[in-house]
């Protein structure tokens, strides 16, 4: 059994806007463990991203708010030390990457002075001869090709997959034990995608260190991977390991996302049939429905669903199995 | 005859670049790249390729959005490259485009209403005022919204619905022809899967020809009957889109493909990892633009630029080592 780094216990977050309070994240729970991947899938709005900025304590306050729950890095809650301890965890510890390479490098600097910044900041006894050689020294490690000559240049000049690296290079600088990835390949094309996953699944095999990986995307989960968490309106509706949640689905919504894309396996060519869908929308936060969140788009609704009996529980319907229905499928 | 509803011919788009003090023109991006392809009446062909490819340009310049800068675009048997504003407006009305993002392309200042009436208004179609309003429940009912939104606002409506209302406004002058220009890339899953659906209904009820363009190779196989892949202005293989998958001859549509994560971990198919980055197009490599990348690239390559060669009847690619089919 791999060592458990991280663990979130019963995580709420609200936001408190013009229109009332909302509840981005509803009582969320995981783990993640040293050397594996845990996958957050939703869509937008579903409080992926929310999740991720709260276990780095970066959530805007206000108007967020972690309103509950325990996010324990190795046995310590991460919400109840002093912000200036921690600075030593952030960034060294736990270290995030963010979705757009393009806007979270800053343009009036070097891509070498921003890696050295994270070490300056993290790793003082390091001198500024020591600071630049390791900077190319994870630009080398990401793989960007002359890295002696890319660390004195700025982000324009590189392009959106290089930019990512260099985020890559900036994040795993101080060694960290978790890895947070916030949609990190969703900006990138296909090609420059595959390299970016690779480079990222190499690195976790030579350092260990646990990651997040917060996507929309399944063929991403389905590949880098090894538990999943489906987030639907800021809860987690289903949660397993990877294989089991691509072959036995069981909550209707993770069997909607899955069908609805379309896959290369038909062969009819040409006149296809329609696709699987999910009707209707996301319900807007600000009205949630009483019972189970999912209701007005599940083709298994039943009066138990709508609200009587209170919403459903997150319980285990086989090993390493967890599903947020009444009606679980079979 | 074939009954071709679009023949593009050589068609290229050079953007200058200015420089120095007198601003003289330094150099010019070839966005198009002498490119040719033709679109069946009722098909549709998807157009796939990475970001700065050149696939939103010639989606433009087929509508004469953006000027191409030489080449032939025959539409219903007529070269449209050289017809006068008037004329062009006229022939727009059997053109039309539904764009990427569904935030920018509605003015908010309009009702849905306002926004669907606007493009009869200026082509006088539908005059009286019972039947302009029977036009638009019609409309609101071929994509699938209710009656009320027509006094409604753009930003009363998600992402998905928004789409549907750029789609119902493309389709208020009746047109035959619609460049899909990445028209469910900014939605979700979910909503991505009940749009593809859409178009593909509208499509069998209206005999509507698509020009499908998106860097989603999953969506784009599913929806079209052909498809296109672009690289650097160059459009490198059109085949048969269940051709294309698995038959593709050309080593970046292989990769391409390739490169898609599939969602089912317990596939694992062998991966062709491309090296490096997609090159400027301000200064594309010698010969085959592709040769940087490429594992079968040989001097021959770097050197001449290489010539489409014909498959088959339905495919074509430009290499000069392809991959062999078993």
């Amino acid at each position: 059994m791999a060592e458990k780094i991280l663990e979130v216990k019963d995580l709420v977050v609200e936001f408190r806007t013009d229109r009332g309070t909302i509840t981005a994240v509803n009582g969320v729970n995981f783990e993640v463990f040293k050397g594996q991947t845990l996958g957050i899938v939703g869509e937008s709005g579903s409080g992926k991203s929310v999740t991720a900025l709260s276990i780095m304590r970066l959530i805007p306050n206000p108007p967020g708010r972690v309103a509950g729950g325990e996010i324990l890095y190795r046995g310590q809650n991460v919400l109840d030390i002093p912000l200036d301890e921690m600075r030593s965890i952030r960034g060294n510890k736990i270290a995030m990457i963010f979705q757009e390479p393009m806007t979270s490098l800053n343009p009036v600097f070097t891509v070498g002075n921003q890696i050295e910044e994270v070490l300056e900041l993290h790793q003082k006894e390091l001198s500024k001869q020591q600071r630049t050689e390791k900077a190319i020294e994870m630009l080398k490690l990401v793989g960007i090709p002359s890295p002696e000559k890319r660390v004195h240049e700025y982000p324009h000049q590189l392009s959106g997959g290089m930019r990512q690296r260099v985020m890559i290079a900036m994040s795993l600088a101080c060694e960290p034990d978790i890895l947070i990835a916030d949609e990190p390949t969703t900006a990138l094309d296909v090609t420059i995608q595959a390299q970016i996953l690779e480079l990222m699944k190499k690195l976790q095999t030579e350092m260990g260190m646990g990651i997040i990986m917060i996507t929309h995307d399944l063929g991403v989960v389905a590949e880098t991977c090894d538990d999943v968490a489906v987030m639907y309106c800021g809860q987690i509706v289903e949660q397993s390991d990877v294989k089991t949640l691509f072959g036995h689905p069981r909550h209707p919504y993770t069997k909607g996302l899955i069908e609805s894309i379309p896959s290369f396996d038909s062969t009819t060519g040409g006149a296809k049939g329609r696709l699987p869908t999910i009707e209707g929308m996301v319900p807007s936060l600000f009205d949630l429905p009483s019972g189970c969140n999912f209701q007005n788009r599940c083709a298994h609704v039943t009066e138990k669903c709508r609200g009587p009996h209170g919403e459903p529980k997150l319980e285990p319907v086989s090993k390493g199995q967890m599903v947020r229905c009444f009606h679980p499928l079979s | 005859m074939t009954d071709n509803i679009l023949e593009v011919r050589n068609l290229t788009k050079r953007f200058p670049i200015k420089g120095g003090i007198f601003g003289r023109e330094v150099g010019a991006v070839k966005a198009v790249n002498d490119v040719s392809f033709s679109i069946k009446r009722g098909e549709t062909l998807g157009l796939v390729g990475e970001s700065g490819c050149g696939k939103t340009t010639l989606g433009r310049s087929l509508l004469r959005l953006i000027e191409p800068t030489a080449g032939e675009i025959i539409f219903n048997g007529q070269n449209i490259v050289d017809l006068n504003a008037t004329h062009m407006r006229e022939m727009r009305r059997k053109m039309q485009i539904i764009f990427q993002d569904p935030y920018a392309s509605l003015n908010p200042r309009m009702t849905i209403g306002g926004i669907l009436a606007e493009p009869m208004e200026i082509h006088n179609l539908f005059p009286g005022k019972e039947e302009r309003r029977n036009r638009l429940y019609q409309l609101l009912d071929q994509v699938q919204l209710p009656k009320d939104t027509l006094n409604k606002y753009p930003h009363e409506f998600s992402g998905g619905q928004r789409q549907r209302i750029c789609i119902a406004r493309a389709l208020a002058v009746e047109p035959e022809f619609i460049v899909c220009d990445e028209p469910v890339s900014a939605l979700d899953v979910s909503v991505q899967a009940q749009v593809v659906n859409l178009l593909m209904d509208l499509q069998k009820d209206l005999g509507l020809t698509y020009l499908f363009i998106a860097h989603d190779l999953k969506v784009v196989e599913y929806i079209s009957s052909r498809v296109a892949v672009m690289y650097l202005g160059n459009v490198i293989e059109v085949a048969e889109s269940h051709e294309l998958y698995g038959g593709a001859r050309h080593p970046y549509t292989k990769a391409l493909f390739s490169a898609i994560p599939k969602p089912n971990p317990n596939v694992h198919m062998d991966r062709i990892l491309l090296e490096g980055d997609i090159p400027s197009p301000m200064n594309p490599p010698s010969g085959c633009h592709f040769h940087p990348r490429c594992w079968n690239a040989t001097d021959k390559c770097r050197e001449v630029y290489p010539e489409i060669t014909n498959e088959s009847e339905t495919h074509q690619y430009k290499c000069h080592n392809p991959i062999r089919l078993n």
